[in-house]
């Protein structure tokens, strides 16, 4: 009988939660462009807890490095081994270092060339779903970040941001199927608008889609595409990748792939647009 | 209050495996979902109740923190899921580290299933997974849960 009424009850919590559910979902998807309350809430309190993650996650490897290295070092001959390794584990720490400078120079660069006012800011997390492709960034709300802000790496266009907390935003790459930027044939000049792919591939090398490009325009493989402005998120003349693929579309339009200038997989920092200081007036290669 | 404490260490924990291992693949997403893992073992241990309540939490923070623009779908997911898995547990007997990773496998693939059809439903676009990637991702992730279930019945049963 005990058992009766607990199924009983845990069946209409069920039913009652899958109705708050699907009232939420629905809430989100009717309310269109903006984010909402919720989900800005939920990413100020969570976002903290992966920051400390990032954080540890770092600090232990450090940790466990050095731990290595000093039982190595003391198991061995002492004085010239311990030199040796001591040369090597400095050389070690500063190829990182270098490498880090690298792309801050690099990322430098591109604020020099890019006429907008950006705001760097390090990738935390990423993709933590296959369905949907996104980066979660340490820069929020306090850093200037705002809803729609674009975000570019040194070599292209890598998204927009989609949802903003105090010191932390998430943001939604190009390879997103719900992702999309109006572009241009740097070459050509023939307008279209690129977005994800339906389906993902596991080794994390995808192409762009080309869409409504009609069969007739001028397209060439390894002609670059550079942002339009069109779409009044992404500002004119940003790199966005190259012709990767063209072929006869089923319809009206051809089929056309482009490989990004991005490397979303191994995003390190990336450069958010705070707000546009003046059109771009030439398309602008950043690579 | 302790069941609640644990389960929330679990989430939390399943947080920092995600975003650690974002820093060693480039889509942690594609290979394991431990927050899946933990939704299961509550589910498995606590029944449907347990497993429908924390398979919401887990997915609620899944989506707040690696999730699309709408807040939910995985939520959604793993509640059903949850509460399957805990009905299946009261009425069949699933011990050992093959049954449990047979139940992890097919809660993997009904999540992900779940999860797109909720997003075709609602006319969100998202990327599909191909037959290969989803098989290798509940594979990955029922050998992982099969293994770290064992170790906390182990654990469990040195404790009592």
């Amino acid at each position: 009988m005990a058992l009766a009424v607990s199924a009983r009850r845990s069946r209409l919590l069920l039913g009652g939660l899958v109705l708050a559910h699907l009232a939420a979902i629905s809430h989100q998807v009717d309310g269109g462009g903006g984010v909402s309350l919720l989900q800005r809430g939920l990413l100020a309190a969570l976002s903290p807890l992966q920051r400390a993650v990032g954080a540890i996650v770092g600090g232990t490897g450090e940790a466990w490095r050095g731990w290595a290295f000093h039982r190595e070092t003391y198991e061995e001959n002492r004085r010239l081994e311990e030199r040796v390794r001591g040369l090597e584990a400095e050389l070690h720490a500063r190829v990182p270092g270098a490498q880090e400078a690298a792309r801050l120079r690099e990322l430098l660069d591109l604020r020099r060339a890019v006429p907008l006012e950006t705001v760097a800011a390090d990738v935390v997390a990423r993709d933590g779903v296959p369905w949907f492709r996104s980066l979660t960034i340490d820069k929020g709300e306090a850093d200037g970040v705002a809803l729609d802000a674009p975000v570019m790496s040194p070599t292209g266009v890598v998204g927009r941001v989609f949802a903003v907390g105090p010191h932390a935003a998430r943001v939604q790459v190009l390879l997103d199927r719900d992702g999309a930027a109006g572009v241009l044939v740097e070459r050509s000049r023939v307008p279209g608008v690129v977005t994800g792919q339906v389906s993902g591939q596991a080794s994390g090398a995808e192409d762009l889609v080309l869409k409504y490009v009609p069969e007739r325009s001028d397209v060439a493989v390894g002609d670059v595409v550079v942002t339009s402005g069109i779409d009044r998120i992404y500002p004119k003349g940003l790199v966005v990748g190259r012709v990767r693929y063209v072929g006869k579309g089923s319809g009206l339009f051809r089929e056309i792939r482009v490989e990004s200038s991005a490397r979303f997989d191994r995003l390190e920092e990336v450069l958010v647009v705070r707000q546009a200081r003046e059109p771009l007036d030439t398309p602008r290669s950043v690579e | 209050m302790s069941r609640v404490f644990w389960t929330g260490l679990a989430i939390a924990g399943a947080v920092l495996v995600e975003t650690a291992f974002g820093y060693l693949v480039s889509s942690p997403g594609l290979f394991l979902d431990p927050f899946l893992l933990v939704v299961v073992y509550c589910a498995l241990v606590g029944g449907e109740m347990h497993g429908m309540l924390a398979g919401a939490a887990a997915g609620w923070i899944q989506d707040a923190l690696f999730g699309g623009r709408v807040l939910g779908l995985a939520g959604l997911a793993k509640l059903v899921v949850g509460f399957a898995v805990g009905v299946g547990a009261g009425r069949f007997l699933i011990a050992g580290v093959a049954a449990r990773a047979l139940v992890v496998l097919l809660a993997t693939v009904a999540d992900a299933l779940l999860v797109q059809w909720l997003a075709s439903v609602f006319s969100l676009e998202a990327t599909g997974l191909s037959p290969l990637a989803l098989t290798s991702r509940a594979t990955l992730n029922a050998l992982a849960g099969g293994l770290l279930f064992a170790l906390m019945d182990r654990r469990l049963a040195s404790r009592s």
